[in-house]
C-alpha cells in the first residue's frame, strides 16, 4: 500500500534534480554536485541555490498544495469534478491583492491581502451555502459558482477603472507565474503542515466520501470534519494562489489521475496527491523555462499540455 | 449487551399530526420488522433511531443514555445501519467498501489489520459476494450491492443492527439466506430492527413487529399477536386472504 | 521625473566641463544644487570616483566605473541605449527588440514579461535597464536581491527621452555621444513645436486598436505629439491613458482628421470601417491617415520623425477643410 509513495517519492526528488541541472545555461552533473558540495563556481551557485532551487521548490509546494486542496474539495463535495478554485477562491484573492496594489501597498502586504481575501471568499460562499437550512454539496457548488462570477466581475471593474500606471502591475498578477514566486518557504511549511494534519482524518474522509448518512453512521462527526476539510482546503488554495498566482489544471487532473491508478483511499490519495503535484509542475515549470529558452513559456500551457494526454490514457486505459 | 430503546418518541415527519408516541425496548434476540405503507415513516424511524434525525419529541436511548450524549464514534460502536439508498461518487472495490466498517474501532492512524480484513472476508463470504472482493463497486448488481452492504455492517459488527429494507433487490435464495443470516445473529445476541415491504417475511423470521400507520399511528409487539389480517388489512388498505402452508400462515392480497 | 529633466538640462549646457566638476556648475539655483549633491555625496559610500544618475523611479543608481555590459529590458531601452551611444555595451535585450537592426544580432534574455534569469544571470552585465510597468516587479527585485545595479527607465515627455539618453549616457560612460543625440531630438522637437505654435487647430482621432476600439489620452506621448502638431484630441481629457472608446463616441466628437499606426508589411486597412460612415468630418475630407507604429509607439529619438510625419498630416487635414 505503501509502495506507490516511495515511487512518487523518488519520481519527485528526480524531478527537482532534472530542474536543477537543466536551464538556459548549461550546469553539468560534475558541476551541479560541486554546488550542493558549497564548492560551484560564483556564477553555478548563484544560478543553481538562488534562482532555480526557490523557483522549483516554490514550484513543488504550489503543485502539491493545489493536488491536495483539490483532492479534498473533490470529498467534500462528493464530486470527482470539483477544483480547488470551483468556489470562487481564486477571484476573492485576486480583489484582495488587486485592492492592496491600489492602495500602493508594498509586494508583502499584497500577498497577505491575497490571502484574507481568498479566506473572505472561503467564509462568503460558505456562510450564503448554509443559508438558514443545512448545505449540501450542490448548494455549496452552486453558490460557489455564482460567487466566482461575482469576483470575476468585480476584477474587470477593478482593472478598468484603475489608473493606467498601476495596471501593469495588477496584469502580472492576475497572470501569476511561477516565476514571480519570491520565497518557497510558507508555501513548503503549509504543505507539510497539510500532509501531518489530514493524515490523521483521511480514514474520515475515505467514510464522508461513502455518504454524510453512510459517514454519521459510522462515527464521523460530518458537520465538523466538513467545516475542517473546507477550511483547510481553502487555506491550502490561498497559499498557492499566493505564491504563484491560479494555475489550473492541477488541483482537478493531479488526484483524478491518482484515483484512477491508485483507487480511492485518501490515505494515500492525499500524500501521493501532494508528490504527484508537486513533480508535474516541477517537470512543467522546467520544461516552460527551457522548451523555448531565452523565451519561457506561462507553466500552465505546460501543465495542461502534460497532463491532457497523461489523464486521457489513464481514463482508458482505466476501463 | 446494547439495549435501543425510546422514550416517548415521536419521529418528524414534517405535516404529519404526532400519532403515537413510541415506547419500544429493542432487546438482544430480538428481530424486530416493522411494516407500514409507502410514507408511513419507516425509513425515518430508522434514522431516528440512529441519531441521524432529530426526532420532534422524545428520546432515543442507548443502554439508558441518550443518544444526544454521546459521541458518534461511540454511537457507531454499538449500532450500525444499512441504508436503503447509498452514494458511490468515486469508484471503490468491494473489499475497502467492507473495511470501512471498521473504521469505528480503529484509532486516526490505525491501518486496517489481519483481524479487520479476516473479518470482512468472513461477512463477504457469508453473504456469497467474497469472490467479488477486487470488482469495483459499480460494476455490480443491485442485489450484490445490498449484501456487500449488509457485508460492510457484518464487518462493523455493531450490538445494534439497524436495516432499512435489507432484502430490496435480493432474489429469492439470498431472500432467505439474508434473513436466516439476521436471525443467526439475534440469536448470537444481536438486536435487529429491519423494515421489510414483504408480510410473509416478517411472519417467517421476525420475532417482534412494529405497524406504522400513514397517520402516525402504531403499534407494536411480539409477532403473533400482531400480524392478524384485520390489523394488516387496516395498515395497507388492502384486503388480503389467509392461508396455511406447511404450518404456517402466509397473506395473500386479494384481487 | 523632475528631478531627471532639471539635471538633464544643467548638464546640457556644461558638457564640455570634466564630469566630476561639472555637477557643481549649474546655471540654475547653484547653491540648491550644490546642497543636494553635497547630501547625495555624503549617503553614497563612496561619492568620489562614482558615476551617478537617477532612474525613473527617482533612485539615484551609481557605477565605480562606466558599465561595459548592459542588457535592456525593454525594446525602448535597447533604443535609447543606442542612440546613448552605448549600443556597444548592450550584450542582450529581450523580443521585439528590433531597432537599430544591430540590435536584432544582439542575444535574447526571453521576454519582457518574463525574463529568462539565468540567461541574465550567464552574462554577469554591471548594469541592467528595467522598464517601470513593461517588467514583472518581483523579477526586478530578484535581481536587485542577487546584486544586479538596475536603472528604471520609461520616458513619459518629450523632455523624458531626452534626459534618459543624457542619463545612459552618463552611466555608460558615452556622455558625448548621449548629450549630443539628446540635444538633437530636443532641439528638433522644439522647432517643430515653434512651427506648430500658431497652426490652426484640427481635431484628431488616434486609433491605437480596431477590436476593441482603443485611443489615447493628452498624457500619452502620441498625445502629446498630436498636440505638439496644433492637434486636438477629442478623446484627450478621458482619464485613462490607453481608454476603451465606442464606435459612437467617434462619431459623436467628429474629428477632423483619424489617425492609426501602420505596421510595415501589413496592409493598412484598420480605417476602412470608418469609410462607413460617409458623414464624418475626416471620411469626407479624405483625412484617414496612417504613420508607422515602429516611429511612434516607442518613446525615444525616433518620435521626432513620427512628429514631423504626423504635423504634415495634419497639415494636409488643414489643406482639406
Amino acid at each position: 500500500m505503501i509502495r506507490p509513495l516511495f515511487s512518487l517519492g523518488g519520481l519527485a526528488v528526480a524531478s527537482v534534480l532534472l530542474a536543477l541541472s537543466l536551464g538556459s545555461v548549461n550546469v553539468g552533473a560534475p558541476d551541479l554536485w560541486q554546488v550542493i558540495q558549497g564548492q560551484g563556481s560564483a556564477l553555478n551557485s548563484t544560478l543553481i541555490l538562488d534562482l532555480r532551487l526557490p523557483r522549483t521548490l516554490a514550484a513543488f509546494a504550489t503543485g502539491g498544495l493545489l493536488a491536495v486542496a483539490g483532492a479534498l474539495m473533490q470529498v467534500l463535495l462528493r464530486n470527482p469534478l470539483a477544483d480547488p478554485y470551483v468556489l470562487g477562491l481564486s477571484g476573492g484573492a485576486a480583489v484582495g491583492a488587486l485592492l492592496a496594489m491600489l492602495a500602493g501597498l508594498g509586494t508583502l502586504l499584497v500577498s497577505g491581502s491575497a490571502f484574507a481575501g481568498a479566506m473572505l471568499a472561503t467564509m462568503l460562499v460558505f456562510g450564503i451555502a448554509h443559508g438558514t437550512g443545512s448545505w449540501t454539496p450542490s448548494r455549496l457548488l452552486l453558490t460557489g459558482v455564482v460567487v466566482a462570477a461575482g469576483w470575476g466581475a468585480v476584477i474587470t471593474l477593478m482593472l478598468a477603472i484603475t489608473p493606467s500606471y498601476k495596471l501593469p502591475g495588477m496584469l502580472y498578477w492576475l497572470m501569476g507565474d511561477v516565476s514571480y514566486a519570491r520565497t518557497p518557504w510558507p508555501a513548503m511549511a503549509v504543505l507539510v503542515l497539510a500532509l501531518l494534519l489530514t493524515m490523521p482524518v483521511a480514514r474520515n474522509l475515505n467514510v464522508l466520501a461513502r455518504g454524510p448518512l453512510q459517514a454519521a453512521a459510522l462515527g464521523v462527526s460530518v458537520r465538523p470534519l466538513e467545516w475542517t476539510i473546507y477550511l483547510f482546503a481553502s487555506l491550502l488554495t490561498a497559499t498557492a494562489v499566493t505564491t504563484a498566482g491560479s494555475i489550473g489544471f492541477v488541483g482537478l487532473i493531479v488526484p483524478h489521475m491518482l484515483r484512477l491508478v491508485l483507487g480511492n483511499d485518501q490515505r494515500i490519495i492525499l500524500p501521493a496527491s501532494a508528490l504527484a503535484g508537486g513533480t508535474l509542475l516541477v517537470l512543467a515549470d522546467t520544461l516552460a523555462r527551457t522548451v523555448i529558452a531565452p523565451e519561457q513559456l506561462p507553466v500552465g500551457v505546460i501543465t495542461a499540455l502534460l497532463g491532457v494526454p497523461m489523464f486521457l490514457y489513464l481514463l482508458h486505459r482505466s476501463r | 449487551m446494547s439495549v435501543l430503546g425510546t422514550r416517548e418518541l415521536i419521529i418528524n415527519i414534517p405535516g404529519r399530526p404526532d400519532g403515537s408516541a413510541l415506547d419500544l425496548s429493542i432487546e438482544p434476540g430480538q428481530v424486530w420488522g416493522v411494516l407500514g405503507p409507502n410514507g408511513a415513516g419507516k425509513t425515518t424511524l430508522i434514522h431516528t433511531l440512529a441519531g441521524l434525525l432529530p426526532a420532534r419529541a422524545g428520546q432515543v436511548m442507548l443502554n439508558g443514555t441518550s443518544l444526544k450524549e454521546l459521541k458518534r464514534r461511540e454511537i457507531a460502536r454499538q449500532l450500525g445501519l444499512v441504508f436503503q439508498e447509498r452514494q458511490d461518487s468515486f469508484p471503490a472495490t468491494v473489499m475497502e467498501t467492507a473495511l470501512i466498517g471498521r473504521h469505528p474501532w480503529l484509532s486516526p492512524w490505525e491501518h486496517e489489520q489481519g483481524e479487520d480484513q479476516a473479518r470482512a472476508n468472513q461477512a463477504l463470504a457469508a453473504l456469497d459476494v467474497a469472490q467479488l472482493s477486487e470488482r469495483l463497486l459499480n460494476t455490480l448488481s443491485g442485489g450484490e450491492r445490498q449484501r456487500v452492504a449488509i457485508a460492510t455492517l457484518m464487518t462493523q459488527n455493531p450490538e445494534i443492527w439497524l436495516l432499512d429494507e435489507p432484502t430490496n433487490h435480493l432474489d429469492l435464495h439470498h431472500q432467505v439466506k439474508v434473513m436466516s443470516l439476521l436471525r443467526d445473529q439475534a440469536s448470537a445476541g444481536k438486536a435487529v430492527f429491519l423494515c421489510v415491504h414483504d408480510l410473509n417475511l416478517a411472519a417467517r423470521w421476525c420475532s417482534h413487529v412494529l405497524l406504522l400507520y400513514t397517520s402516525g399511528d402504531a403499534c407494536w409487539g411480539p409477532v403473533e399477536n400482531m400480524l392478524v389480517p384485520d390489523a394488516l388489512e387496516k395498515l395497507y388498505n388492502q384486503r388480503l386472504t389467509t392461508v396455511e402452508v406447511d404450518g404456517s400462515l402466509l397473506f395473500v392480497p386479494t384481487v | 521625473m523632475t528631478l531627471g529633466s532639471e539635471s538633464g538640462d544643467n548638464w546640457n549646457t556644461s558638457r564640455e566641463i570634466n564630469v566630476s566638476k561639472r555637477i557643481y556648475r549649474t546655471n540654475i539655483w547653484p547653491l540648491l544644487a550644490v546642497v543636494v549633491f553635497a547630501c547625495l555625496a555624503l549617503i553614497s559610500r563612496e561619492g568620489s570616483a562614482e558615476l551617478c544618475a537617477p532612474d525613473d523611479l527617482k533612485a539615484n543608481v551609481c557605477l565605480d566605473q562606466p558599465a561595459r555590459k548592459i542588457v535592456a529590458l525593454s525594446p525602448g531601452a535597447t533604443e535609447l541605449l543606442y542612440s546613448a551611444g552605448a549600443g556597444d555595451q548592450v550584450v542582450a535585450v529581450v523580443e521585439y527588440s528590433d531597432y537599430p537592426p544591430a540590435a536584432q544580432k544582439l542575444p535574447s534574455v526571453g521576454s519582457n514579461t518574463r525574463i529568462d534569469m539565468e540567461a541574465l544571470l550567464a552574462l554577469d552585465p554591471d548594469l541592467v535597464v528595467t522598464w517601470v510597468t513593461g517588467n514583472p516587479p518581483a523579477q526586478v527585485e530578484l535581481l536587485q536581491d542577487l546584486g544586479l545595479t538596475t536603472f528604471a527607465i520609461e520616458p513619459r515627455t518629450f523632455e523624458g527621452v531626452s534626459s534618459a539618453i543624457e542619463r545612459l549616457s552618463t552611466l555608460a560612460g558615452t556622455e558625448p555621444l548621449g548629450f549630443a543625440e539628446a540635444g538633437r531630438f530636443r532641439a528638433g522637437m522644439t522647432e517643430l513645436s515653434e512651427q506648430y505654435r500658431n497652426a490652426g487647430p484640427v481635431s484628431v482621432f488616434y486609433q491605437v486598436w480596431e477590436q476593441p476600439l482603443m485611443t489615447i489620452n493628452n498624457d500619452h506621448l502620441i498625445g502629446k505629439v498630436i498636440q505638439l502638431c496644433g492637434g486636438v484630441n477629442v478623446f484627450g481629457a478621458m482619464p485613462n491613458l490607453v481608454p476603451r472608446i465606442s464606435a459612437e463616441a467617434v462619431l459623436k466628437a467628429d474629428p477632423g482628421a483619424i489617425l492609426a499606426g501602420s505596421v510595415d508589411g501589413d496592409s493598412n486597412d484598420q480605417l476602412e470601417h470608418w469609410k462607413r460612415y460617409p458623414g464624418l468630418d475626416a471620411v469626407a475630407g479624405n483625412n484617414l491617415f496612417y504613420v508607422p507604429s515602429a516611429l511612434i509607439s516607442r518613446p525615444t529619438p525616433r518620435l521626432l520623425e513620427a512628429a514631423r510625419l504626423v504635423c504634415e498630416k495634419l497639415d494636409i487635414a488643414r489643406d482639406h477643410d
